[in-house]
């Protein structure tokens, strides 16, 4: 599954459907608002793009580290402080491929894939500078 | 012909997304953010600087796919193009 959406996921059913025949190891990486004294954070994305980029990004994870299993769910919208922001969901036959495989898929969603955060206050917003690599650019 | 021009993030907010607008054959990618951009100082100020080249952290596209800085003087669009502006990103 690989999504950008405004609702939560079930976690639990996603590592439940990634344990295809031969997987020896499931890593999850749940991102997090973090509680940095905000009240809430907006996600906003260029959705069209980010899709096919979190498509290529998959596909290439599975070709490099020979993934079994590949899931990257990254929510857009207002979302509380805890609440999941991207949920990737790898499975691999032993565990070195699967956590360099999660590892490389969040790596490149922060290099290239059009999204942004606006941590909002009680004095009003200010935007997550991004890493100003100027974007991979996997279009 | 028309163009649909999308910003996000803080170009959204300050100069407002998805603006059809109509564009003469041959209009280069730049001069037309530039008009665009034009109608709110903060926004120009955000997107380019004061010798009215586009700050280098900007991030270009033209349906979809990159749009080198130093190639938008020389990039045509034509009908139909979507044409997003954004800042760098930063999803995760």
């Amino acid at each position: 599954m690989i999504a950008i959406q405004i609702d939560d996921v079930d976690i639990g059913a996603l590592i439940a459907a990634a344990k295809k025949h031969g997987t020896g190891a499931v890593v999850v990486f749940d991102g997090v608002v973090r509680d940095d004294g905000i009240t809430e954070m907006e996600l906003e994305a260029y959705e069209e793009v980010a899709v096919k980029e979190l498509e290529k990004i998959a596909k290439e994870a599975i070709n490099q580290f020979g993934l079994l299993h590949v899931d990257i769910i990254h929510r857009i919208g207002r979302l509380t402080v805890g609440e999941n922001i991207l949920i990737i969901i790898v499975s691999a036959g032993h565990r070195p491929d699967a956590y360099a495989g999660s590892r490389y898929i969040i790596e490149e969603i922060k290099k290239g894939v059009p999204i942004w955060k606006k941590e909002l206050t009680r004095d009003g917003g200010r935007w997550v500078p991004g890493e100003h690599g100027h974007g991979k650019g996997h279009g | 012909m028309t163009v649909k021009i999308r910003f996000f993030a803080r170009f959204r907010e300050l100069l407002g997304t998805d603006i059809m607008t109509e564009v003469a054959p041959g209009t280069m990618f730049t001069p037309l953010i530039t008009s665009i951009a034009r109608n709110n100082p903060a926004g120009y100020a955000a997107v380019f600087d004061e010798k009215g080249a586009f700050h280098e952290f900007v991030i270009l596209m033209k349906n979809g796919k990159r749009v080198e800085l130093s190639d938008a003087a020389k990039t045509p669009v034509i009908d139909g193009d979507e044409i997003a502006v954004f800042p760098p990103v930063a999803g995760g």
